[in-house]
């Protein structure tokens, strides 16, 4: 500085020369200055590294987050066979707070409160500022889980405004998914639900469990061999899909009818729903596909501990029995008879199951197609046979009685008639011809006591609830030929059922026809399985014609619904307490009649009547569900209508669909799936694949010891009715 | 430079490309920078719908209008701003007291925005119109700068441009940098030393003998949140989960970056522990992703700039000019010193970015506006 002073030429400045020398130098000696500020500052960050860098390293890496991040996957969705989603996933989001970055700014905590209050209504926003300012330091704060993404998006949308509102902080949510069933309580006994969107409860949702669960994705840090952290994410893998057997609209159909019936039933003789259990099937006959299968009450899949449900039903135990005198759950009494969370836990979990496949039931009459099945095919009966029945038989101490008992029996009739008629006698008296050995190897074809192994979870079992050779007497024979004293599922009877009508092939009942990716490639097939073939063809045929017997002559006639011809067989069978006043009524049938493609199980399990021993509840509900079920699968109707049946029929809006009358109909299936058509026009659409996959497992046609004499010895025997007053009151059941 | 001479004589205008590409190196390296340090932030936050580039295409966007600017401004004959210099004054004025109307809008905790179509911040406007204001100034008093009385005519009208800078809009190193501009013009413009290097110490004795008061003060907060600053710049481990929390967080970066440096992107510091680690900070994570060599280079880069700065100003055919660059070349200076000091805890911690470097918008546009400024004085350089 000194040496400037030393220039004693004062320059003037001039604004037209730029800079002059003095100038020039002061220039030079700024950037001198700058440059010397440069190495400083450059001496202090080599400084820096040099004192400090290995703790500071190790402080960066002593800060760092190891603890891994876990990426949800998306559970898999459950689709129809049309493909309309009965269960699925939402991404919802959860609203965190981080204390610490909402305090990092003064502003910001009001800013952001403020922006909470207009965008969340009721959210309780003093509440958070309580969290927040007890704990600054916290910066993971669930407020509210689960919201949409509607809900949150004008939240975003202000919090993404940084130029109005430029302090919002410390909000972030978080990606969940969140289980939707869209149709609430549709086919929830199937379907079932999950607990906080993983662990499937029941149904198709615990049975593929790990199918619709994926693989949560991971973000975590690690050191690596240069001790540098690194960060990895392993995205996650969804769930695959399933692609169900059920047909929604079926379904839909088949539960608006059970509905129905609880509604004009209900608080009838008793308070409570219209019967302690409806359940209905619909199955394939060729392919053992479940079409529908549905139970009332019924249950929200969204809400599955929404105890109202419950209301109506005939309160469970602790071990979810329900004994005969039970109280009714009703809107007065719920609270109190529930109070105990284990007992409401029980009548919940009783509401759960799903009734046609986990709960079990003498059949009744329903199961005597599977007797004189398997009288035909053992040859122990020829379908010649006649019986007599004069209202009751005994056998052995029992006098055991037919419903037509008050009227002085059945009378004299064929095999076929005492299928018509449902003859209780005439059955005993063939039990005693088919003897017990042949029965029960029958029975055991036909798979009773054994699970059908339906891909859903919660099958009963029944095997200690059959009987054996060595259970078996002369009592025990006579009631299960017409379905007493033993125990079966509806989905049992039904795949019984269905291999009785499609020639003797008995498919593994299914579900789920197809497994798919996330990003929809099919993991997985499930073709029809024939596991076994319980009878030929020749006595499918007969069993077939017998049923046709039943709704055009005998027992069933009002289960036809409007313009179709089908078959079926009824059941009213006594329940336990054997009181006179309990009663599963029953109806299982197919149709059509001349190309069965669709088999229908309904179940009234004690109706709410004064008389609960009228099959008409059975048969009704079934009329009802095939009036609409057969036009909407495309069935053409074959039968000539009455005009009351066709008001009703325009009433349901269904119109009336026939081969000859609707040909382009016809070509548009024909198109679709190569069907073949009978002689009838219907189109069986399933023909072709079954005769494809049969492994055929040759029964014996006939059978050299065909015993014909004990016939005219039982009939004699039921004529000693004498006793019959007496006897009556003691039988066991 | 010899190979800008023109024998011939012709009117050929001059252009430091050395220049142009420091300036273009600085820009594409800023926005390399604001990628890697703001990518991992953005991508985590829904403020910027998780688009990891929101803050790239941001700056991408301002340092393109930036460019725009520069080349208009090289092309309009510098002299046309010395008529200018009053309104400069009054328009950079008017803007800062039009923050404190609805126009203006806070962010980040302070209020200094204005929302003019575009946002911007009226303090980078006053730096340019400082440099306009007082090179127009000292052409008109021309010697009388030399009396004390002089000194203070340019002095005042600077000085209570910061006064609102740092009281309207609560920026005080803005009024910092924009006084600092002023003041070393006026000082290459001056004939004296003495006086300067006498305000420069009475200046630091000051500044101590604050920093005394505030370490032996029992109740710090009556100097407020500045007082805390400078409790945490002298010991920032004392204050880690507080004030000291940036400074550490950033001479963390700078200390676990080594010579080389972890690698471009391989930044640990910016996954949130140094938050908005694209602003002020943003040397520190230069620091620990290319390490001290990477620092350095960037510090040696701003020194060419700066040296070609000072070649144009000394070869500057008229005053005017000349102080111009003087202007800007001080504003680049005090920037990256302060900046540097800042990050490094040099010195207390106030807002100051790297030019160029640092994320935000206003500041390079206006300072490619300003190199603008510096080509058109170029331009007319005959060597």
């Amino acid at each position: 500085m000194k040496s400037e002073k030393r220039v004693k030429r004062v320059r003037r400045i001039r604004v037209e020369n730029g800079l002059n020398k003095d100038m020039q130098a002061k220039l030079v000696i700024l950037f001198v200055l700058v440059l010397l500020a440069f190495a400083g500052l450059g001496v202090r960050l080599i400084m820096i590294t040099r004192d400090n860098g290995e703790r500071y390293k190790k402080q960066v890496l002593s800060q760092q987050k190891y603890n891994s991040v876990t990426l949800p996957f998306k559970r898999g969705d459950i689709l129809d066979c049309k493909g309309s989603k009965l269960a699925t996933s939402e991404k919802v989001y959860n609203m965190i707070v981080d204390a610490k970055v909402m305090l990092a700014k003064e502003e910001s905590l009001e800013a952001t409160l403020d922006a909470l209050r207009i965008c969340f209504p009721n959210l309780d926003v003093s509440a958070i500022r309580t969290h927040v300012t007890q704990n600054p330091t916290s910066q993971y704060y669930i407020v509210k889980k689960q919201l949409t993404y509607d809900e949150i998006s004008a939240f975003l949308e202000m919090d993404n405004n940084n130029e109005e509102y430029p302090d919002i902080a410390g909000v972030w949510f978080e990606n969940e998914y969140k289980r939707v069933y869209p149709n609430n309580s549709l086919a929830s006994d199937v379907i079932g639900f999950t607990v906080r969107g993983e662990g499937g409860q029941y149904g198709l949702e615990q049975y593929y469990n790990d199918v619709l669960e994926g693989i949560n994705g991971r973000e975590y840090g690690y050191l690596n061999e240069d001790e540098t952290l690194e960060r990895t994410t392993i995205p996650a893998t969804d769930g695959y899909n399933i692609v169900t057997t059920i047909d929604a609209n079926i379904q839909q159909i088949v539960e608006k009818y059970l509905y129905q019936f609880n509604e004009e039933n209900k608080n009838a003789a008793r308070d409570g729903n219209g019967a302690n259990n409806l359940g209905c099937i619909i199955m394939d006959v060729d392919t053992g596909d479940i079409l529908a299968m549905a139970s009332y009450p019924t249950f929200d899949l969204n809400n599955p501990r929404d105890t109202s449900r419950l209301i109506g039903m005939k309160k469970s135990e602790l071990n979810g029995t329900i004994p005969y005198d039970a109280v009714v759950l009703t809107e007065a009494n719920i609270e109190e008879e529930l109070a105990d969370d284990e007992i409401k836990n029980a009548n919940l979990a009783n509401l759960w199951k799903n009734f046609c496949i986990s709960n079990t039931y003498e059949p009744g009459s329903t199961y005597k197609p599977f007797t004189v099945a398997a009288g035909l095919e053992s040859g122990k009966l020829t379908g010649e046979e006649y019986y007599t029945c004069n209202g009751a038989l005994q056998v052995s101490v029992h006098n055991i009685k037919c419903h037509n008992y008050k009227k002085g029996g059945c009378g004299t009739l064929s095999v076929k008639g005492a299928v018509e008629n449902s003859c209780n006698v005439s059955f005993m008296l063939m039990g005693r011809q088919i003897g017990s050995g042949t029965f029960l190897e029958y029975q055991s074809k036909y798979n009773f006591g054994l699970k059908t192994n339906v891909d859903l979870y919660g099958e009963a079992r029944t095997d200690s609830l059959i009987f054996g050779g060595d259970t078996m007497g002369e009592t025990e024979l006579a009631t299960s030929t017409f379905g007493q004293g033993f125990n079966v599922t509806m989905i049992q009877m039904i795949t019984g059922y269905c291999s009785l009508i499609n020639g003797g092939y008995y498919y593994e009942p299914h579900m789920v026809s197809k497994i798919t990716a996330s990003d929809g490639s099919v993991v997985k097939t499930v073709t029809p399985r024939v596991l076994k073939q319980t009878i030929s063809e020749q006595t499918s045929a007969q069993i077939v014609d017998y049923c046709i017997g039943v709704v055009e002559e005998g027992t069933g006639k009002e289960a036809r619904p409007a313009g179709y011809r089908i078959g079926g067989k009824t059941g009213t069978a006594e329940m336990v307490p054997r009181d006179r006043t309990n009663y599963l009524l029953s109806f299982m049938g197919f149709a059509p009649a001349d190309n069965p493609q669709i088999a229908i199980y309904v179940v009234v399990d004690r109706p709410n009547s004064w008389v609960q021993d009228n099959v008409g509840f059975a048969r009704k509900l079934c009329r009802n569900i095939l009036t609409e079920v057969l036009p909407y699968m495309n069935i053409y109707m074959t039968e000539e209508l009455t005009e009351k049946e066709e008001a009703e029929l325009a009433e349901l809006n269904i119109t009336v669909k026939r081969a000859n009358t609707e040909e382009e109909e016809t070509q548009e299936s024909q198109e679709s799936d190569t069907p073949d058509v009978d002689e009838n026009g219907n189109i069986d659409a399933h023909g072709g694949d079954v005769t494809s996959s049969i492994p055929v497992t040759e029964e014996e046609m006939q059978s050299d010891d065909v015993e014909m004499a004990p016939l005219t010895g039982n009939v004699l025997n039921m004529e000693t009715g004498e006793a019959v007053k007496e006897n009556t009151d003691e039988v066991p059941y | 430079m010899k190979y800008h001479t023109d024998n011939s004589g012709t009117e050929k205008p001059y252009i430091d490309f050395s220049l142009i590409f420091i300036i273009l190196f600085l820009v594409a390296f800023g926005l390399i920078m604001v990628y890697s340090t703001s990518s991992y932030e953005a991508s985590m936050s829904g403020v910027t719908n998780n688009d990891p580039a929101y803050y790239l295409k941001k700056q991408a966007v301002a340092s393109v209008a930036g460019f725009i600017f520069m080349i208009i401004v090289s092309y309009v004959p510098y002299h046309f701003w010395e008529k200018m210099s009053g309104i400069a004054y009054v328009v950079s004025a008017v803007l800062i007291i039009l923050v404190l109307t609805p126009l203006g809008y806070e962010a980040n905790g302070a209020r200094r925005w204005l929302r003019l179509g575009i946002s911007i911040q009226p303090a980078e406007i006053a730096k340019l119109a400082m440099i306009i204001f007082v090179a127009g100034l000292i052409c008109k008093l021309k010697d009388a700068i030399n009396t004390r009385k002089g000194m203070i005519f340019i002095m005042v009208p600077p000085a209570i441009i910061c006064l609102m800078v740092w009281q309207i809009t609560d920026n005080m190193s803005s009024a910092i940098i924009i006084f600092g501009i002023a003041f070393v013009m006026l000082f290459i413009a001056s004939r004296d030393y003495k006086k300067f290097a006498i305000f420069a110490v009475v200046a630091s004795a000051f500044a101590a003998l604050l920093v005394f008061a505030i370490t032996k003060a029992a109740d710090s907060d009556k100097f407020g949140f500045r007082g805390a600053r400078i409790l945490a710049w002298l010991d920032p481990e004392a204050y880690a989960s507080g004030k000291g929390f940036q400074t550490l967080q950033a001479l963390y970066a700078i200390g676990s970056g080594g010579f080389f440096g972890k690698g471009l992107g391989q930044s640990i510091q910016k996954q949130g522990f140094l938050p908005e680690a694209q602003n002020d900070m943003i040397f520190s994570i230069i620091c620990e992703e290319l390490g001290l060599f990477g620092g350095i280079c960037i510090m040696l880069l701003f020194a060419f700039m700066l040296w070609r700065l000072m070649i144009i100003a000394n070869n500057a055919t008229d005053l005017y000019g000349a102080l111009l660059v003087v202007g800007v070349m001080a504003h680049i200076a005090i920037q990256v010193v302060l900046n540097i000091a800042v990050v490094t805890n040099t010195v207390p911690n106030t807002g100051i970015s790297l030019p160029f470097i640092s994320y935000g918008g206003s500041s390079v546009m206006f300072l490619l506006i300003e190199l603008g400024l510096v080509n058109s004085v170029a331009r007319k350089i005959r060597f």
